[in-house]
């Protein structure tokens, strides 16, 4: 998501599932949307019975590759140098829209000189896709626009991930398939608010909706939750800086914290190399899955080392019977979704204000009734809650929404009121399948669930955004350009946009984001009423709580945020523009010299990072196949609320690996039988056999919904009483291994090694 | 008067077994029977197919042909139902269906195997409307309170289509005009006694 944001503006699906009925051709990559994502594949096969094609390259033939045109198997890991073939044909063939590139994007031309690094031979060598295939693809995406992307977790979980990410948008701009109908980059999410979650949430790197950690962003968060900037300083470690990487020191309160992917190391690193005082001795995991995080091994030895572990969630998951802990062990009985209310936000950036179908089961809890009484019992619950209504430590979830309300302007989530989302609930049937609009009826010119950005108040009724960047619509109608968000130029060559602005703006060129000075210069300051003067002032369209900078820029059919140019040269990354690098742990060894990972690094979001001293050494001699994982439609993230469903359980009663017939052979396995599979950082998982040609030849692939069993035992007895899920069985992360993403720390679950023998 | 079809458009089935957590919850049927099936052919290679299969409710249901105790009969809808009261679950019927669809709860002794259960089309049984006892001889009947049954509702691609047969060939017929293909409408012929070229369909 870094990637993308970073490309244009927001780290978000650019269109809707929806509009993928107009798209002409659909590539996924590293996206099983037919068991990830079933629902989405009405809209994904109508598009398709309408005449658009559908490929799909994936390591795995997956039931999405069932449908489609075009498949090709590619090596786990290896989706940079298959996007730079693609890139390859398309600028030797012409095939890519100049004027698109030349008004809309910044620095193609060094895409260019990267792209002809990629020959149709040096393509094939690395990703393992036969070149005539590569050419077919870039074909069809060539001459079926507009054509869409999708990619998912196959993509994210890598050690380079942000830059794939941003490379796969970068074949977007090239085909000019960015701002319009049926093209984007359509990103589809795990769950049901997992793009809620990231817009308001829980990141280590960033206040809510991207404000980021300086002092301005906590001052104007401040200012929304009505506390002192000083009292929420004084909650921080303030007494000395600590290492924040690249030379720079910190202190705890402005830097990135550890991310959830390496809480083990959290708990396990030397404290003396930590970015902070201490180990994390204390953990409370709210609804988390540790069976979908990597290293099992080392999560157990985390685990034990622990003062205080609080497991908040439906049911008991892997975490609470994988280790050996005997005391200071909570479990929190917690509710599903179906035993409270509020709001979700969908991948397409759409909220659903959704209804209580039951009350909380037993002594179950919502989460925000727990998070209160937590803080209740910390002594800051009137600080949580300055705002918003509390009845019986029950904090009311619409005004937690009106607070999110009045502060998120970055992504314009200021006009999702709880009201206006309970109107489109009661009215669902008035809006469009295909475009989301409503043509009639009360919400009568909305998108439904006002997909952010939906600008200013809620009182200006913008209709949302249905698809990001497009300019052939007024910004007051859901239209858009780039965001302009990296200044002005950067090495001479301008970041605005070159003649390109939505329909109706008053400027007819590229501009930079608003603030209170530019809007004197336009002459467009008395505009605002004399109340929004006085809140604007010295503000910009970010932190402007009035909406009135926001509310006047769009009277003038301009965009707040700028209009400038997506980026296909990040300076703030590690790589600038991508490059390959092999996954750390490589079959290809002999590629390692020719595109090496990074060295290690120091300080990184807290921690020390290994790249180089991994890569370095070759695993492939004892670890010969690639591992890696993926979904089941039965199951969903760490499986405890479907295992624990008899009608799911016994549609997929057993943990399973799937292995090509060679490798089978090789190994003395049948179908069916127990194996023994072995990550390269030892840890041993015991699973049955499916043989199968799903998988290619050198490549293991398991789900990773499961949990329960640990290196081979079954841990029936450590759950309480009547709790054990109907289904368990081996957590396949207990056999994956390390490796992070050099931008977000994301973890690596989707290109490692192992190992198969028979049990 | 309408005749109640299935049919389960393979183009659109992706195998997520939606409909089947969706009949085991709706007739809360017991562990070890399904009453309904998704089948896939060429798993995990080029031209992988899948297809939900249950009780077709056959023109001619040859089940009722071969059963001893002439247990089945069929509602004015077109629908096959059996009386649980009746059947002596003598396993005669699942030789006869081409598609599978009897089931029998126990194995015992003497092949034993408890009285047969299939696919209602969510139309119950011979008892009263809505009854406890029907629910729990036959699962729900949705058809009584004028609802589809609830597999075709709840399918994620409308691959699988339940319904009034006019209806369901109109819906399929403008998908296969759509996709310049022919009509593959599986189990149609055997079902139905449907020609798929010009010839004239009953």
């Amino acid at each position: 998501m870094d990637g993308v944001a970073n490309t244009w503006g927001y780290g978000a699906m650019t269109n809707s599932y929806n509009d993928m009925r107009n798209s002409k051709a659909m590539l996924f990559l590293g996206s099983n949307a037919a068991e990830a994502h079933p629902v989405a594949m009405q809209h994904i096969l109508r598009a398709k019975e309408d005449g658009s094609k559908m490929i799909v390259v994936d390591p795995r033939f997956t039931r999405t590759a069932a449908h489609a045109d075009i498949y090709a198997r590619l090596r786990s890991g290896t989706d940079i140098p298959f996007i730079y073939g693609l890139l390859w044909h398309i600028f030797k063939n012409g095939w890519e829209d100049k004027e698109y590139i030349a008004r809309r994007v910044y620095a193609m031309d060094q895409i260019r000189r990267e792209v002809e690094k990629w020959p149709p031979e040096e393509v094939e060598n690395v990703t393992g896709v036969p070149k005539e295939k590569v050419f077919e693809i870039a074909q069809t995406m060539a001459k079926n626009r507009p054509g869409t992307i999708i990619w998912c977790m196959g993509i994210t979980q890598h050690h380079m991930a942000s830059h794939t990410t941003r490379l796969f948008c970068v074949l977007q701009l090239a085909l000019g398939n960015i701002g319009v109908s049926g093209g984007g980059a359509n990103i589809f999410r795990g769950h049901d608010n997992v793009q809620g979650a990231t817009d308001v949430g829980p990141n280590c790197h960033t206040l809510s909706c991207y404000y980021g950690l300086a002092e301005g962003s906590w001052k104007h968060w401040c200012r929304v939750w009505s506390l002192d900037y000083e009292w929420v300083k004084s909650r921080f470690d303030m007494t000395r800086q600590y290492d924040a990487g690249g030379g720079k020191t910190a202190y705890t309160m402005n830097m990135p914290g550890i991310p959830v992917s390496r809480w083990i190391d959290g708990v396990l690193e030397d404290k003396a190399n930590l970015s902070q005082r201490d180990n994390l001795r204390a953990v409370i995991f709210q609804g988390m899955a540790c069976n979908s995080q990597t290293r099992g091994v080392e999560m157990k030895k985390a685990l034990e080392k622990l003062d205080l572990l609080v497991i908040s969630d439906p049911f008991p998951t892997h975490m609470a019977v994988m280790s050996d802990r005997k005391n200071d062990t909570y479990l929190l009985p917690t509710c599903t979704q179906y035993e409270t209310y509020g709001s979700a936000t969908a991948s397409n950036r759409s909220l659903q204000w959704r209804e209580k179908v039951i009350d909380p089961l037993y002594e179950s809890l919502p989460d925000h009734v727990i998070l209160y009484k937590l803080a209740k019992k910390l002594g800051f619950a009137d600080e949580l809650c300055k705002n918003i209504k509390v009845t019986n430590d029950e904090p009311l979830i619409e005004d937690l929404l009106r607070e999110i309300n009045r502060g998120a302007w970055t992504i314009g989530y200021t006009g999702q009121s709880p009201e206006r989302l309970k109107l489109h609930a009661q009215h669902r049937r008035t809006f469009d399948p295909r475009t989301l609009k409503a043509e009639a009826g009360p919400c009568k010119g909305d998108y439904y669930g006002l997909p952010w950005p939906c600008w200013g108040k809620p009182e200006m009724k913008h209709p949302g955004t249905p698809i990001l960047y497009d300019p052939s619509k007024p910004v007051a109608e859901g239209g858009l350009v780039f965001r302009a968000n990296w200044g002005m130029d950067y090495n001479g060559q301008s970041l605005l946009a070159g003649g390109v602005y939505s329909k109706g703006s008053e400027l007819k060129d590229g501009y930079p984001e608003f603030d209170a000075e530019i809007l004197k210069k336009l002459g467009w300051w008395d505009d605002l009423t004399p109340e929004e003067k006085k809140e604007a002032e010295g503000k910009n369209w970010k932190t402007d709580l009035s909406g009135g900078i926001q509310r006047v820029v769009i009277k003038h059919g301009c965009a707040p945020f700028g209009n400038g140019r997506a980026r296909c040269h990040v300076w703030t990354y590690p790589d600038p523009i991508p490059v390959h690098r092999e996954p750390l742990y490589t079959p290809r060894f002999d590629l390692v010299k020719k595109y090496p990972t990074y060295p290690d690094r120091k300080a990184f979001f807290r921690l020390p990072t290994r790249y180089a001293s991994i890569q370095s050494v070759d695993h492939s001699t004892k670890y010969p196949l690639i591992f890696t994982s993926g979904r089941l439609t039965e199951y969903e993230g760490g499986g405890e609320e479907q295992r624990s469903d008899a009608w799911l359980a016994k549609l997929q009663p057993e943990m399973f690996a799937e292995v090509n017939p060679k490798d089978a052979n090789n190994a003395g396995i049948s179908d069916g039988q127990y194996i023994w599979l072995e990550g390269a950082e030892g840890g041993r998982i015991k699973v049955r056999a499916m043989v199968t040609q799903r998988v290619g030849p050198g490549t293991v692939w398991t789900p990773f919904h499961f949990g329960g069993w640990f290196q081979g035992k079954d841990l029936y007895e450590k759950y309480p009483q009547g709790t054990a899920p109907y289904t368990r069985g081996e957590a396949c992360n207990t056999a994956t291994t390390y490796g992070y993403d050099s931008v977000t720390q994301m973890q690596e679950t989707k290109a490692t090694l192992c190992r198969i023998t028979p049990a | 008067m309408a005749r109640m079809k299935f049919l389960c458009d393979a183009e659109r089935c992706i195998e997520c077994n939606g409909c089947v957590t969706a009949c085991n919850n709706e007739h809360d049927v017991p562990w070890g029977i399904n009453r309904r099936h998704v089948v896939t052919l060429n798993d995990g290679v080029s031209g992988e197919k899948s297809i939900s299969v249950a009780c077709m409710h056959c023109t001619d249901a040859p089940c009722a042909a071969v059963c001893p105790v002439d247990c089945f009969y069929t509602t004015p809808d077109g629908i096959v139902l059996h009386d649980k009261d009746l059947c002596i679950g003598c396993g005669y019927c699942f030789y006869a269906c081409p598609f599978g669809a009897p089931q029998f709860p126990e194995g015992n002794a003497f092949a034993e195997r408890g009285k047969m259960d299939k696919c209602t089309f969510c139309a119950g049984g011979p008892l009263p409307d809505n009854s406890v006892e029907e629910y729990r001889m036959y699962g729900r009947n949705r058809i009584a309170e004028g609802k589809l049954p609830l597999c075709a509702e709840m399918c994620a691609t409308k691959a699988l289509l339940g319904g009034d047969g006019n209806i369901v060939s109109e819906i399929y017929i403008q998908r296969i005009t759509k996709r310049g293909g022919k009509s593959q409408a599986w189990g149609w012929e055997t079902a139905y006694h449907f020609k798929p070229a010009k010839e004239k369909n009953p």
